[in-house]
């Protein structure tokens, strides 16, 4: 029995440089080994900023940018912007918390979805759309530099 | 993002960076009191009968039983009971309603309860308010449509009425509806014994729209984006503007009650917001010899109090909507208003109502709606609950061509 464990256990050790040498011959990319050049942090950052440039639009009201995502996200005239102005006020640095409002444990995608059901009378929006994607992108940008202090009332 | 939106976005950064700089670690506040010193002269105080008041207006939810509410925490107790001198005058009563921000009733109806509700309050008040004073942003987008509104649901208010514009009443037509339906936007009169003063502190925005060939509605929208940097500093007071009220006041004794009311506040709050008149220095050189000036504003929509040289200066409730304090600025002789619920229309907002009593005291009382005003602790502080919170500017109004929310 001592012996069988032993021998498992000497399998185990011979074939984790077997599979990393595997991953590595299949796939260097995956590893993430490669240094980064300047032009691929532009290009993540250019990813990034362009959701961050829909979600301001989509919190300022753009009637253009909500056809062009499918979405109804005030039936009010009010746009998020109008209670937030720079974004401020979300808070995103302490979800997930308890939200009063709610009455549940909640991410800041259902406190946004909140917002747009109660206070501006819009249409629910899917919690993985490339809409709430662009919001939260928006609100986390605008909130940059703030204190992460998660569970926060 | 293009190169161009790049270098916008890297002067914008250095514009907060240079804002934060000079405005944190009590930059801003040290300015204030480098203002103050200036502006009362050695061995002259302020006219001691405006001392600001340590009495509370107590609310009915004290009244009910809250009264550990009465606590307060901060660098001053509550702060929203003032007294000014009025000499031997009666005592008499005024209201304040502003900030209303109506769009037609096709696109909601929420703001039109609202002003309708504090229309009925005012004209309610018993003994009589003597004048209701509207400070501005009847309208949302000074829509003709939303103007009319305004002022059909204000016809309910019997008394006599004095309007100064807002930015919102005004960049569609320039003021041309507001004007045709409420007259000049500055004015003075007296009565019984204050020297009364609209400003307009909104008409003089530089023309952000001329080589940019906006349409009005545009130009309206731009106006209207309170986080949007398209329309520049635009609120202040204006030279012109700036010599009338020193004709004005020029006659009046200096130790006698002056009244200012702006849209704007007339000291620096927030300017990335407008929160501000952008010559408030050249306003306090002109009120440097009066001992006795109030000035009540409209536009920031929250629980604001600040002292200046010899003046002090109230902020009003909004009927339409709560903003939140800015991240920086606010000054330190306030006590803020208690967090709002956004999922009730009516938390947050309201009107106000000023007695000028014969024993000479103003009192100012915030009417809002729901049953608490002021926070009692740090976490149900509209300012306190931001103390993890930074916040960056916008790009996206600076992208070539955007026109924010109102095409």
């Amino acid at each position: 029995m001592k012996y069988a464990r032993y021998a498992v256990m000497a399998l185990g050790v011979s074939l984790v440089p077997l599979a990393l040498l595997t991953i590595t011959a299949t796939d260097r990319a995956l590893a993430h080994k490669e240094k980064h050049t300047p032009e691929q942090l532009k290009a993540f950052e250019e990813v990034f900023m362009e959701q961050v440039r829909l979600g301001d639009l989509l919190f300022h009201g753009d009637g253009d940018t909500e056809k062009q995502l499918g979405v109804n996200l005030s039936k009010t005239g009010m746009a998020c912007a109008m209670c937030h102005p720079f974004g401020s006020d979300n808070h995103p640095y302490e979800f997930p918390k308890f939200q009063e409002q709610i009455n549940k444990f909640a991410t800041l995608r259902d406190m946004i979805n909140w917002c747009i059901e109660k206070p501006n009378e819009g249409v629910k929006i899917d919690s993985d759309s490339d809409a709430m994607k662009a919001l939260e992108a928006y609100i986390y940008w605008s909130n940059k530099g703030s204190k992460l202090d998660a569970g926060r009332h | 993002m293009d190169e161009h939106d790049r270098l916008e976005l890297a002067r914008q950064r250095a514009r907060v960076a240079w804002w934060r700089k000079t405005r944190s670690s009590g930059g801003l506040e040290r300015e204030r009191r480098a203002m103050h010193q200036e502006l009362t002269a050695a061995g002259q105080r302020p006219d001691p009968s405006i001392g600001i008041t340590r009495r509370m207006f107590v609310h009915r939810s004290l009244l009910a039983g809250a009264a550990a509410g009465a606590a307060t925490y901060g660098w001053f107790p509550l702060i929203n009971t003032l007294d000014v001198a009025l000499a031997q005058q009666p005592a008499f009563k005024f209201a304040w309603i502003s900030d209303n921000h109506l769009y037609p009733k096709t696109v909601n109806t929420r703001f039109v309860d609202k002003t309708v509700r504090a229309a009925k309050e005012v004209q309610a008040m018993s003994p009589p308010a003597d004048f209701l004073i509207h400070g501005g942003d009847l309208a949302q987008l000074a829509d003709p449509v939303e103007l009319d509104l305004g002022n059909d649901i204000l016809k309910e208010v019997k008394i006599r009425k004095v309007f100064i514009p807002g930015e919102h009443d005004w960049y569609l037509d320039m003021g041309a509806k507001w004007t045709n339906l409420f007259g000049p936007p500055n004015w003075t009169f007296d009565h019984k014994g204050v020297r009364f003063v609209g400003l307009d502190t909104i008409s003089r925005g530089p023309d952000y729209w001329t080589a940019k060939k906006m349409t009005p509605k545009e130009r309206m929208g731009h106006m209207a984006t309170l986080d949007g940097s398209v329309a520049g500093a635009w609120a202040g007071v204006g030279r012109d503007q700036l010599e009338w009220l020193n004709r004005t006041l020029a006659p009046w004794a200096k130790d006698r009650p002056v009244v200012i009311f702006s849209h704007n506040p007339l000291y620096e709050y927030y300017p990335p917001w407008n929160f501000w008149v952008r010559d408030w220095r050249e306003v306090h050189e002109v009120l440097k010899p009066y001992t006795n000036v109030t000035n009540i504003h409209g536009h920031t929509h929250q629980v604001l109090y600040n002292e200046i040289g010899k003046m002090r200066s109230i902020g009003m409730l909004a009927t339409s909507w709560t903003w939140p304090y800015a991240p920086e600025g606010v000054p330190t002789l306030t006590r803020c208003k208690v967090r709002v619920d956004p999922g009730d229309h009516f938390d947050g907002v309201g009107w106000s109502r000023l007695t000028l009593a014969a024993a000479g005291k103003v009192e100012n009382e915030y009417v809002m709606w729901r049953k608490d005003i002021f926070a009692d602790a740090p976490w149900d502080s509209g300012c306190a609950d931001n103390m993890n919170q930074v916040l960056q500017p916008r790009i996206a109004d600076r992208a070539w061509p955007y026109y924010g929310a109102y095409k």
